[in-house]
Formats: structure tokens, C-alpha cells, sequence
């Protein structure tokens, strides 16, 4: 009930705030007799991921974004949380728990309960934070976005999956939140370092590939990353060989099949929060494993966002891979260049114990060749 | 639905002599089975190589296998055929037992709520700690306490004791099927939830010897409970006015019945999750073959469930690079089976009335 009380009010007040503006803005065009000018500015337009047109009359002032990686894309973009008016609860988690909660600690206060469990928006609460654009995925179906734009708001969707739409977020978000230049900047990074990396690594002979098996979970099922996954692209950017290539996607596999695959070196993501690489080490299936046998088991790093999906930060996750797999093939110094694209992306001067808590030097001490990602 | 009134003559028809041959053939199927299982997977090891490791713990031969050969076939491979038989056993004796004391063809396992009941004290011990030994227990708290649920609920009121414990079978599945999705709705989505989802889904990948160890003793005892009262379940199944009349204590026997079913029940959804249908399929598959005599039909269920969840396994982890999930291979099976099953023995072994 409280709910209903307060959201009506709220819808009335978007309405008349709508209402108010139009009205405002055609006074304002009438008498500086700019009508033709006026008439002429596009605003803000874009395309979304699933080909629709958005319109904006200006840029976002206030943004709702629901796909869990997205606030911490929007905060890249915008280097600060003002303009963020609502996120998902696992976003909130996430940033709170990262490194990204203590650059931005008033991100703790931006309201994450617009929506439910799932992903299916909490449309009152959305309305009462009066947004300019809410963000949601595209391939959750109508259902998940209906609901919003019945009730007048404007929503704009996201694919995930690949660099290209990973970056087609960056430049929807450079669009929306008026920086095309960060936008551009941050996707011209991305380029070149993917260009290097494929260059680097075109003349690799397959023998001197290892065998790269990625783990989405290691603790309840053994789940992989197989072909047409992003794990895949970057595994073979760094040089590496998916060793779980015959399946495709993320798929559950038994132990054997690992044993069958012998991986060269195993990945484990960070969003299993408990898993660590004596997980690996210490199932006597797995001792025969060369990944095992060399101590090469590393836990991915967690930086503003995790790195093992696509994000802002991604070329920095290939290169800390590349210098995994390829341990001296690389020159260039990661923690420097942590230091130097934190200050760019978010305005943050990184610390060493940022640094270290980031590429979980602790968990991953023990690991071959970890120590290059040591403090000098 | 009646006792068949040809029943008694069946019995009597059953109580022929074992045919010792036949048994030792059905044996030997489920050892083969069990051999051959050892020999595939998606790790390629010659059958020679296999056995050659079987061998070498009874006499000492020159090893002409790798370590990881040798790891996989025992610590991969044999607890999990194992395992894959022991339930299929178990499942199998559970469904027969059920069939027989309600004399009803339809119920097993799940219909009563047992499966419901565990699998929520699974998911629930998943929630709030780990390892197998709390699953176990609590799967078997909640079996259990499902089914003194669907009892106190039965005895109520009706007259018809069979219907009124099946809906309350029904019922209970009903609300321990809303908490497990409560539970999944609390659980934390990158860590916890995949464990539920996952266990809940029915599995034999995670079989280890500690898992079987904890397993094995409450199905082997209570199957042999069940197996020493087969005399008491045929005399169940004529009803219960013959029943007594025979001088059986219906009540006490039913339950003690439904108590060693709960067990077995409760076990294997520990070790393996909700693994549907078997004890539904099997025993019509077994009462084909020897008929509706307990005395035969309880044995008969447990070898053909031990080489039908081996199969079906052996199915689900060789066929393809991933897992396939073994309650789709059950229910894609069983429901057809099931339903042929169901028209061909309408009105020959069981009747409705």
C-alpha cells in the first residue's frame, strides 16, 4: 500500500514534470524566436542493442542501469556516481565488496531496489526515482522491458557476451551520459591492445599454445568455458589454447573429461567467491594434471569490475593472462599500467595494497611465475 | 481399485522353486554391465588397461597403465558405477515396496513426498553448511519428516487410506517444492545457488568412495529390511481386510515399510539429487518378467534398477563432452515406458476398479 501511495504521486509529479517542460520549452523557443534552430537539434539519439532508435532531449541526468555489469560501466564512463540513480542489488555488491566501493563510497546510498531477484524491474520504485534512462537487458524478452516503457519511462537494452558489444555499451553509455570522448578514448585502448596481442600471437605455432581450461565453477560442478564464449577470445589472445574447445558456451563436464583435456594452466573466476586453487590441487583426481603438476592453477582478479567478463577494464585482464601463459613474452610492466588506466577510467591513484588486493596476490602467491606481479 | 482376485493363485504360481540359472544370469548381466561401465568414459583407456588395474588388487602384476589411467578408473569411474548401481537398487526396491503396499501401480517415491521432503533437507544443508555427511543428514530429517506429515494428514479422516496418503503425498510435495524455491530465492547467487541447482538436478558426477561409504550402509540395510518382509508385502498387497484376516498388522507393517522406503529414498537424493522415475519404471519392467510375487519381484527390481541407472548413466557421461543431465535421460525414458507399460498391463496385472 505505502508503495502505491508513494509511486502515484510520483508518476503524477513525471508527468507534470513532462508536461511542465514541453511547455517550458516551446515558451522559450516561441520568444527567442529559435523555433527552426530548436526544431533542428537532434538531442541525444542512439541506437540500442536490439536495433531501436532512443531518443533523448538531452543527456541522462539520471540513469537506472539493471544489467549487473553495467553501473560499473556507467561509473567508468562518467568517472562518478552522481548521475546513478539506481542499479541492481548484485551490481551494488559488487562494487561495494571491490575495489570500486572504496573510490566511490557513495555508491552505497544509490538505491538497488528497483529490482526483484530476476531481473524484472520493480516499476514503482523505478518511477520514483524519476530516471532520464533505464538500461536493461535485451535478451530476457519483452517481459523485463514492457513493463517500463507502458509506465512512460524510456529503456534502452544491452547484449553481453562479446568485446563488440562490450564495447557497444561503453559507446551507448559515452552517448547517453554526453563524454563521447572517454567513450572513444577507452574503445581506442581496447583496439590497439587487441591489435598488439593478435599481432604478438599471429605467429604462434600451435605447440607453443598451452592448453587454457577456464572454470566457471570448480566447487558445486565442474562448469567450463568453451568455444563462442568471451573466456575463449581472450584465451586465445593471450596465446593460449582453449583446452575445453569441443564444447561450445558454458557447459557442465565430469572430471574424466578434465583429466582427458590435461590443461597446461587453469583459470578460476572470481565470481565463486570461495574457490581457490588448492581446490584443484588438493582433488587427487586432478594430480596428474600438467596445470597441477606446475603449480598453474591462478584465481582471476578482481578489479572495479570482475575480469573475466567483458568490461572497461578487459585489456588490462589480457595482458595479466598473456603474462600467465606467456610468462616473459610481454615486456611491459602491469602494475604501472593499472596505476596509469585507473587514473583514466576512474581518477583514482591505485595503491600498492590496491593493487595487490586487485590481482589477489595473496591467493595466487603461491602460483608460477605470480611473483612478476609483485610489487618492485 | 481391489486386490486382482487371482492373486493368491500367482503367489502360488511364484512359489515355484527359484530358477537358481535365472537369477545367476540376471547377476551376471549387472556384473558385465558393471565391468563394461569401468571401461568407457571420455578418458580413453584400453579394457585391458582397466583391468589390468582391477587385477593388480588381488595379485601383483607389472603396471603397464599411466598413474592418471589408474586414477581415473579408481576414483572417478568405480565410485561412480557404484553408486549409479546401489541407487538404481535401492530406488527400484523403494518403488516395488510402494507398489505393493498401496497396491497401486502409480506411486513411487515421489508421489508420497519423500523426494520433495529430502530434497529440501538437501538444500537446506547446502544453504547453511557443507559436505556430504550434512546433506545426508537432513535429507533423511526431512524424508522423514515429510512423510510423518503425509501419515498424520492420512489418518485424518477417509475411508480410503490409499487415496487419502496420496494426496497427501501430493500435498507435502506441494510445500516442500515451495521452500526448496524459497530456499533458491535466499541462496547467494554466485555461490550457493549453483550448488542447489545443481545437486537438485541429480547427478553421480560428484561420486566419490567417502560419499558411497556414508551411502551405502542406510540403502543396503533398509533394501534388506524390505527384502526380509516380502512375504508381508504380498500379503499387504491382497488388501487390507485379507491382510488382517491373514493376521498381519496392516498399519505397523505399512509404515515400517514406507520407514525403509523414506531411508533408502533420502539416501540417494544425498549422494545423487532428485533422480525421478526409477522406482516407478523399474519394477514394472521386473513384474513383466517374474510377475507381482514380492518374494520374486523385490530381488528381480533391484537388479534390473541397478543395470538400468548404470546404463542410463553410462549414458549421461560418455555420450557427449558435457554432462548430460541425468533426470532428462530418466524422465525422457521413464514417462514413455512408463505409459506403454501402463496400457499394456491395464486389467492383467493390476486393476481399477
Amino acid at each position: 500500500m505505502s508503495m502505491r501511495k508513494r509511486s502515484k504521486p510520483g508518476l503524477k509529479r513525471l508527468r507534470q514534470t513532462v508536461a511542465t517542460a514541453r511547455i517550458a520549452a516551446c515558451a522559450i523557443v516561441a520568444a527567442t524566436s529559435l523555433c527552426a534552430a530548436a526544431m533542428a537539434d537532434p538531442g541525444v539519439q542512439f541506437k540500442d542493442q536490439q536495433g531501436r532508435d532512443i531518443t533523448l532531449k538531452k543527456p541522462a541526468e539520471r540513469v537506472v542501469t539493471i544489467p549487473i555489469p553495467a553501473a560499473s560501466t556507467f561509473i567508468a564512463i562518467d568517472g562518478k556516481t552522481d548521475r546513478l540513480v539506481g542499479m541492481h542489488e548484485r551490481s551494488k555488491t559488487a562494487i561495494m565488496d571491490g575495489i570500486l566501493g572504496k573510490i566511490f563510497p557513495k555508491a552505497k546510498d544509490i538505491p538497488s531496489d528497483i529490482v526483484g531477484k530476476g531481473f524484472a524491474p520493480n516499476v514503482e520504485a523505478i518511477l520514483a526515482v524519476r530516471p532520464d534512462l533505464v538500461f536493461q537487458w535485451a535478451n530476457l524478452g519483452d517481459e523485463v522491458v514492457k513493463p517500463m516503457t507502458n509506465a512512460g519511462l524510456t529503456v534502452a537494452t544491452f547484449n553481453y557476451g562479446t568485446e563488440e558489444l562490450s564495447q557497444g555499451w561503453i559507446s551507448i553509455m559515452g552517448t547517453v551520459l554526453g563524454r563521447p570522448e572517454k567513450a572513444k578514448a577507452l574503445i581506442d585502448w581496447h583496439n590497439a591492445e587487441r591489435a598488439v596481442l593478435e599481432k604478438k600471437m599471429a605467429g604462434l605455432p600451435k605447440n607453443k599454445k598451452p592448453r587454457v581450461l577456464f572454470f566457471l565453477r570448480v566447487l558445486s560442478e565442474l562448469r567450463v568455458a568453451g568455444d563462442g564464449t568471451y573466456n575463449d577470445f581472450y584465451i586465445g589472445l593471450a596465446g593460449g589454447r582453449n583446452a575445453a574447445k569441443e564444447v561450445t558456451k558454458f557447459k557442465v563436464v565430469n572430471a574424466e573429461q578434465v583429466v582427458a583435456w590435461n590443461p597446461d594452466v587453469i583459470l578460476l573466476t572470481a565470481h565463486e567467491h570461495k574457490s581457490r586453487p588448492e581446490d584443484v590441487y588438493n582433488n587427487p583426481v586432478f594430480a596428474g594434471l600438467s596445470a597441477v603438476k606446475n603449480k598453474r592453477v591462478y584465481k582471476v582478479p578482481l578489479g572495479g569490475y570482475r575480469w573475466d567478463p567483458p568490461s572497461q577494464e578487459s585489456p588490462l585482464m589480457w595482458k595479466w593472462l598473456t603474462k600467465v601463459v606467456h610468462p616473459g613474452m610481454l615486456k611491459d610492466d602491469l602494475r604501472a599500467e593499472m596505476v596509469e588506466k585507473y587514473r583514466f577510467i576512474y581518477g583514482h591513484d591505485l595503491t600498492d595494497d590496491e593493487i595487490d588486493s586487485i590481482l589477489l596476490l595473496g591467493i595466487n602467491k603461491a602460483q608460477a611465475n605470480y611473483s612478476q606481479f609483485a610489487r618492485k | 481399485m481391489s486386490a486382482a482376485t487371482e492373486t493368491p493363485d500367482r503367489i502360488g504360481a511364484g512359489a515355484r522353486l527359484p530358477r537358481y540359472a535365472l537369477w545367476g544370469g540376471a547377476v551376471a548381466v549387472l556384473a558385465v554391465c558393471a565391468a563394461y561401465s569401468l571401461g568407457v568414459g571420455r578418458y580413453p583407456i584400453s579394457f585391458e588397461r582397466v583391468y589390468g588395474i582391477l587385477v593388480s588388487h588381488l595379485v601383483p602384476i607389472d603396471t603397464f597403465w599411466s598413474v592418471s589411467d589408474q586414477r581415473v578408473v579408481e576414483l572417478i569411474r568405480a565410485p561412480r558405477v557404484l553408486l549409479a548401481v546401489l541407487a538404481g537398487t535401492g530406488l527400484a526396491v523403494a518403488g516395488a515396496t510402494l507398489q505393493g503396499v498401496f497396491r497401486n501401480p502409480l506411486v513411487g517415491p515421489q508421489i508420497i513426498g519423500v523426494s520433495s521432503g529430502a530434497a529440501f533437507g538437501g538444500a537446506l544443508a547446502i544453504l547453511l553448511f557443507s559436505g556430504t555427511s550434512a546433506i545426508l543428514g537432513l535429507a533423511v530429517a526431512f524424508g522423514l519428516a515429510a512423510i510423518a506429515l503425509v501419515y498424520w494428514m492420512s489418518r485424518i479422516a477417509g475411508r480410503n487410506p490409499v487415496l487419502m496418503l496420496v494426496l497427501s503425498g501430493v500435498v507435502v510435495s506441494a510445500f516442500f517444492a515451495a521452500l526448496i524455491a524459497l530456499i533458491k530465492y535466499v541462496a547467494d547467487p554466485d555461490d550457493k545457488l549453483p550448488a542447489i541447482v545443481f545437486w537438485l538436478m541429480g547427478s553421480f558426477a560428484t561420486a566419490t568412495f567417502e560419499k558411497l561409504a556414508l551411502v551405502a550402509p542406510p540403502i543396503v540395510v533398509a533394501s534388506l529390511l524390505l527384502f526380509a518382509m516380502r512375504f508381508r508385502i504380498n500379503v499387504l498387497s491382497l488388501g487390507d481386510e485379507e491382510a488382517e484376516g491373514l493376521g498381519v498388522r496392516v498399519e505397523a507393517s505399512r509404515w515400517f515399510a514406507i520407514l525403509c522406503v523414506t531411508v533408502i529414498t533420502a539416501s540417494v537424493v544425498a549422494a545423487a539429487g532428485i533422480v525421478g522415475w526409477v522406482g516407478l519404471v523399474v519394477p514394472h519392467l521386473a513384474r513383466m518378467v517374474v510377475g507381482p510375487d514380492h518374494r520374486l519381484l523385490i530381488p528381480a527390481s533391484a537388479l534390473v534398477g541397478g543395470v538400468y541407472l548404470l546404463v542410463i548413466d553410462d549414458v549421461a557421461r560418455v555420450a557427449t563432452a558435457s554432462e548430460i543431465p541425468l533426470g532428462v535421460i530418466t524422465a525422457l525414458i521413464g514417462a514413455p515406458v512408463f505409459a506403454i507399460l501402463l496400457r499394456k498391463t491395464q486389467g492383467s496385472g493390476w486393476k481399477h476398479d
